[in-house]
């Protein structure tokens, strides 16, 4: 009987660092694993990525041999599969390599259908367990620890979103206040002076005065007329009297 | 009887510069105007597609209000100096029928500027940027409108890239998330246009892709017009409340 996997005792886990792409709806990054397989890891070995449902990592069994690992298409079904495989060397204290994995990344081997490990976008948001397995010729040779679950975002739906304001903006109120105020005093005004008007005409048409118009009076100074001498060809000394 | 004269001079004299005041406020008003309308952000789509575009229609008013304004400026004036019963009673009854107008302009545009909230521009973008049957040309224009934004801003989304990822939307339904995370617009694009690093895209890593939101590219030019139109037009209008009352009292006491 073959011996049972080592188990290491390192355990995945998303990169603690700030990336907004971490987790999305179908893809999850994973901390690279450096230094872990060192000791354990031949040159021909390979490090696979073993994915399962939360509820169904405790029944995962691990593949004898690498014609029986659990292709990505039966995910559904099987509820695990395994995927990402990469030499050991990669893994190891002195390669150098971008610090994140990328689980779910790979479109185009979902929709073509190819029978290599894929790794294909996740259906669902699950919560996963992962876990590394490293596989030689003769099976499974060293395993480290499942991960916490990780759950992948559930987006909503837009229709969720409410696009009302929450609260009406007091520049309308100064805004509409003030004008209606001032539009209500204008038209006052303007009926008041119209009404004024035709009251005023209809009251006191008959007088003929009007006690509210202000007229300037430009008079012409007509002095009294003073008496004009005769003249001088009547010849009597008394006026009318000759 | 000399000061009466004088009096009458004063107000004269105060109503044509009242007057004055109000055609250049007019000739200002209606160029403001006439720039928000020309569309100088090419936002004109976002509205439009929420048919929510009043504060168009409160620019509109208010080119032909500042029109107005000016010519009825110089009616007052020549109905100040000639002392005219017929033309000031003109001139008062245009003018409030022009006051309305400007009124109604200005609380359309502060009500409209209002509503127009993130959540808006977010559920619009997410229902209808890339949206694969376009139902109508609205739809390609503000995909358009949309791509322009995000590519001349340098942002993403409405409040982040985020949106993309909190919500399902028409760009994901053609568009699988483990390749599209978020549109490739929000990547940082090199000269011909293809992002510098696609992976570091995917993953969020900072400096590869556009962290900020387009809401305040969105909403700094539309509250500039908004005020412009509101905030201006209220200034004329108190102005010209105190020009229409004092014209009101002149024509009151001018003889017949």
């Amino acid at each position: 009987l073959p011996a049972p996997p080592a188990r290491l005792p390192y355990v995945p886990h998303v990169p603690p660092m700030p990336l907004l792409g971490k987790v999305t709806a179908t893809t999850f990054a994973l901390e690279r694993p450096r230094c872990v397989f060192d000791g354990h890891a031949d040159a021909s070995d390979a490090v696979w990525l073993a994915v399962a449902f939360a509820n169904a990592s405790a029944t995962f069994r691990n593949p004898r041999s690498r014609a029986d690992v659990p292709p990505y298409k039966q995910l559904p079904t099987a509820r695990s599969y395994m995927t990402l495989e990469t030499a050991a060397a990669a893994y190891s204290c002195s390669a150098p390599s971008p610090p994140v994995l990328r689980v779910g990344g790979d479109t185009a081997c979902r929709d073509q259908g190819r029978q290599d490990p894929c790794n294909g976008p996740l259906p669902s948001p699950g919560p996963y367990r992962v876990k590394f397995l490293l596989m030689g010729c003769r099976g499974p040779k060293a395993e480290t620890r499942w991960s916490e679950p990780i759950l992948l975002r559930r987006a909503l739906s837009p229709g969720t979103i409410d696009p009302a304001p929450t609260r009406r903006g007091s520049d309308v109120v100064v805004i509409a206040s003030i004008l209606a105020s001032l539009g209500a005093v204008l038209a006052t005004a303007v009926l008041g002076a119209l009404g004024a008007k035709v009251w005023g005409s209809l009251c006191h048409q008959e007088l003929g005065t009007d006690a509210f118009t202000r007229r300037s009076y430009r008079t012409h100074h007509i002095p009294p007329a003073l008496p004009q001498p005769l003249p001088p060809g009547c010849g009597c000394s008394p006026p009318g009297l000759c | 009887m000399a000061k009466s004269d004088d009096c009458i001079h004063i107000l004269q004299g105060l109503l044509v510069f009242g007057n004055v005041v109000i055609g250049m406020c007019g000739i200002a008003l209606t160029a403001e105007c006439i720039y928000f309308v020309s569309n100088p952000h090419d936002l004109y789509p976002l509205l439009k597609a929420t048919e929510n575009n009043d504060i168009y229609a409160a620019a509109w008013i208010g080119i032909f209000v500042g029109l107005a304004l000016f010519a009825l400026s110089i009616l007052g004036i020549i109905g100040v100096i000639k002392a005219s019963r017929t033309l000031l009673l003109v001139y008062i009854i245009l003018m409030l029928i022009t006051f309305a107008f400007e009124m109604a302009s200005c609380i359309t545009a502060a009500t409209h500027r209002d509503s127009l909230t993130p959540s808006l521009f977010l559920k619009q973008m997410l229902e209808r940027y890339q949206k694969s049957e376009p139902a109508n040309d609205s739809d390609n224009e503000v995909t358009k409108t949309w791509d322009e934004l995000m590519l001349q801003n340098h942002c993403c989304g409405v409040l982040g890239p985020s949106d993309w990822q909190e919500y399902t939307s028409a760009f994901h339904l053609t568009h699988s998330d483990a390749d599209y995370p978020w549109p490739r617009q929000c990547c940082v694009l090199d000269a011909q246009g293809l992002p510098i690093n696609l992976d570091g895209c995917k993953l969020g890593v900072p400096g590869y892709y556009n962290s900020n939101g387009c809401y305040d590219a969105i909403s700094g030019p539309l509250n500039t017009h908004a005020w412009g139109v509101a905030w201006f037009g209220f200034a004329i209008l108190c102005w010209t409340f105190c020009v229409l009352l004092g014209t009101m009292f002149y024509w009151s006491g001018i003889e017949y």
